[in-house]
């Protein structure tokens, strides 16, 4: 499940108002979601890596691997591709990461450099074939080897994160009321054990806003002492 | 009979036994059929569906359609596509078939008798994904490898397996033409045994023999022993004298077998120099050599042409060329028996862990060892020793073994 974007919001201003810090505006409170959302995201992959190092165990909730891959599947998309010319162009136009290249359905190919491929075709042992494909990405296309693949290619990627947009209609006191079908309303993507994060992150970025050391320093330690304990 | 029920049997008896499956058109107009043989459809090329078609013969299959599933086949000679994929082999017909049509896919004889027996096999390409699977990944001892260095481990294992640990199947039946030599077969690799076929059918070992052996080159020489050369400056070469005095060599002056034909020659003298033998023969040989003293006759290799030579006495001999190729040549030959499974797989993770940097060496060593004792007992298993046969062997000991 998600991140309640209007809990996110709300959550945020009764933080900041209660000692009359500051407001922060709907508009502000897009973007700095956007980039913390994104701020987060993209740690996945180097988590990820981190702890395929780590010894991991074997319990429900308490695997550190497989709770990333958690947070990660919300992201994870197939998609097809289009044969034109000598390269497939990529139908899908959100993809943050490429995984994997899937040929008939279930052959998965390789990446491989340009370099690397001409030394593949060199050799007749690793020469590829229908069964053994390879692929190069580049320019946000792919070429697919052998060549007389020309059809039945599909993707499967990491989508990027869409935009935050807190939509909101005018109350009749002139405040903005949440909208959950308002125009383009997009919330977190997050997985909602995040929320916590995006919090304390939308916080620290609401202190810069509002220029107050104490807001960011409180934060900035929060999400220091979380993160060290998530990696410990 | 069982059905495929999810193990690794994906053919009904039907596919296996006799190369077809059938499938009832339960949605009225259907034109898309997906067939699930071991063997992959093929068309000759996209136009080959029409008997017409140069290429029409080289499809694997046929379709037939009926009313009823039992008789009335009429040969579906209308356009289709083929598409092989993962689930299958679809086959797109142009035109739809109504509710309650049979529809049946007959593969031809060769493709049926290519997948006889196959159970015993395992394709590389599969050995190559289970490798994947099993024994590459997060905490083990292969974190990640390249697939296509996998694939040419794996293609690499199956050749040195073919060589000597691998049962040959691969023989041809020839006749031995005037010219005395045949073409090395297209996918040799060495030979395994040559025999000469007698009129009950049973072999002969022929022997290779070291009595003469084919030039690489017999360049044309002139009065003086200089090589002459050609217009474009290289050395003339000529037919190897060699090769046809071996050709035209009466055998029996080596294997010392006389017959009437030689004493006519006056190739056998007596003590007197006369040769009606009045008291025998002399001095033709003294004693026998067992390398030369058989009739079965002589081949050797010439490298250079790529032909198998014979010795003259084998003119018009049907002969058996039992040989080894490298298990890659063709598409068919990509797989490896059950039996050799496990030491594939040894022999993967030694060629992985062997040339990877930062590999202990004692883990390397154990799967040196690991492989080294897997492939042994791979032969053992693929020697094929049955306790019946050795028995019936063994049964031969209570007579005498005379000297």
């Amino acid at each position: 499940m998600a991140i309640n974007v209007d809990t996110v919001y709300k959550t945020v201003l009764l933080i900041l108002n209660q000692q009359q810090r500051g407001y922060m505006t709907p508009d502000e409170f897009n973007k700095v979601g956007t980039q913390v959302q994104l701020n987060i995201f993209e740690r996945y992959a180097d988590d990820l890596n981190q702890q395929y190092r780590m010894p991991q165990n074997d319990t429900n909730y308490a695997n550190r691997v497989k709770n990333i891959e958690d947070n990660l599947q919300f992201f994870q998309r197939t998609g097809a591709t289009v044969y034109v010319g000598p390269h497939f162009t990529l139908t899908p136009t959100d993809i943050y990461r490429l995984g994997s290249v899937i040929f008939n359905g279930t052959e998965l190919t390789q990446y491989s450099q340009r370099s690397e491929v001409t030394q593949l075709l060199l050799s007749p042992l690793t020469k590829p074939t229908n069964d053994f494909p390879v692929y190069l990405y580049e320019q946000d296309l792919l070429y697919l080897y052998p060549t007389t693949i020309q059809a039945g290619v599909t993707i499967s990627y990491l989508k990027k994160p869409a935009d935050i947009k807190w939509t909101y209609s005018i109350g009749t006191f002139g405040q903005f009321q949440y909208d959950e079908n308002g125009a383009g309303a997009q919330g977190f993507e997050l997985n909602v054990s995040e929320q916590t994060n995006v919090i304390t992150r939308i916080l620290a970025y609401a202190g810069v806003i509002i220029n107050d050391p104490t807001i960011i320093q409180v934060a900035s330690q929060e999400i220091a002492q979380d993160e060290q304990n998530s990696k410990m | 009979m069982a059905r495929p029920d999810g193990g690794l049997i994906q053919e009904t008896n039907l596919q296996y036994y006799a190369g077809a499956q059938i499938i009832y058109t339960s949605v009225n107009l259907t034109r898309i059929y997906t067939f699930t043989f071991n063997t992959s459809l093929s068309l000759g090329s996209a136009t080959s569906w029409n008997p017409g078609d140069p290429d029409f013969g080289l499809n694997n299959f046929r379709i037939y359609t009926s009313p009823n599933g039992i008789s009335n086949w009429t040969e579906f000679i209308t356009t289709f596509t083929l598409t092989v994929g993962s689930t299958g082999s679809v086959i797109t017909l142009g035109v739809a078939q109504p509710l309650g049509t049979y529809v049946k896919v007959q593969l031809k004889a060769d493709a049926v008798q290519n997948n006889y027996g196959g159970y015993e096999y395992i394709k590389l390409k599969d050995i190559i994904n289970n490798f994947m699977v099993a024994y590459v990944g997060q905490d083990k001892l292969i974190p990640n490898v390249r697939r296509s260095d996998v694939i040419f481990h794996a293609k690499r294992g199956l050749q040195e397996f073919s060589y000597d640990t691998l049962k040959s199947i691969k023989a041809q039946e020839l006749s031995v033409p005037p010219s005395l030599s045949i073409i090395i077969p297209q996918d040799y690799v060495n030979y395994v045994k040559m025999s000469w076929v007698d009129t009950l059918g049973i072999k002969h070992t022929i022997y290779p023999t070291q009595l003469t052996s084919s030039p690489s080159e017999s360049p044309v020489q002139d009065q003086a022993g200089n090589l002459v050369q050609d217009n474009f400056a290289e050395n003339v070469d000529g037919t190897s004298q060699t090769n046809t005095r071996w050709q035209g060599a009466n055998t029996r002056l080596i294997t010392g077998a006389w017959n009437q034909q030689d004493l006519n020659n006056g190739l056998l003298l007596d003590w007197w120099g006369e040769n009606w033998g009045y008291n025998g023969y002399y001095g033709q040989r003294y004693g026998l050599d067992p390398v030369t003293t058989q009739t079965n006759g002589w081949f050797n290799i010439d490298e250079k042409q790529g032909t198998i030579n014979f010795s003259s006495d084998l003119t018009g001999k049907l002969v058996m060329l039992e040989y080894i190729s490298d298990g890659l040549a063709y598409d068919l030959d990509t797989r490896l028996p059950k039996m050799a499974e496990e030491a594939m797989y040894a022999h993967l993770n030694h060629a992985i862990l062997s040339t990877r940097a930062n590999t202990q060496e004692y883990i390397v060593r154990r799967y040196k060892q690991e492989r080294y004792a897997k492939l042994r007992n791979t032969k053992i298993r693929l020697s094929n020793v049955k306790l019946d046969e050795i028995v019936q062997v063994m049964r031969n000991k209570s007579k005498w073994i005379k000297s």
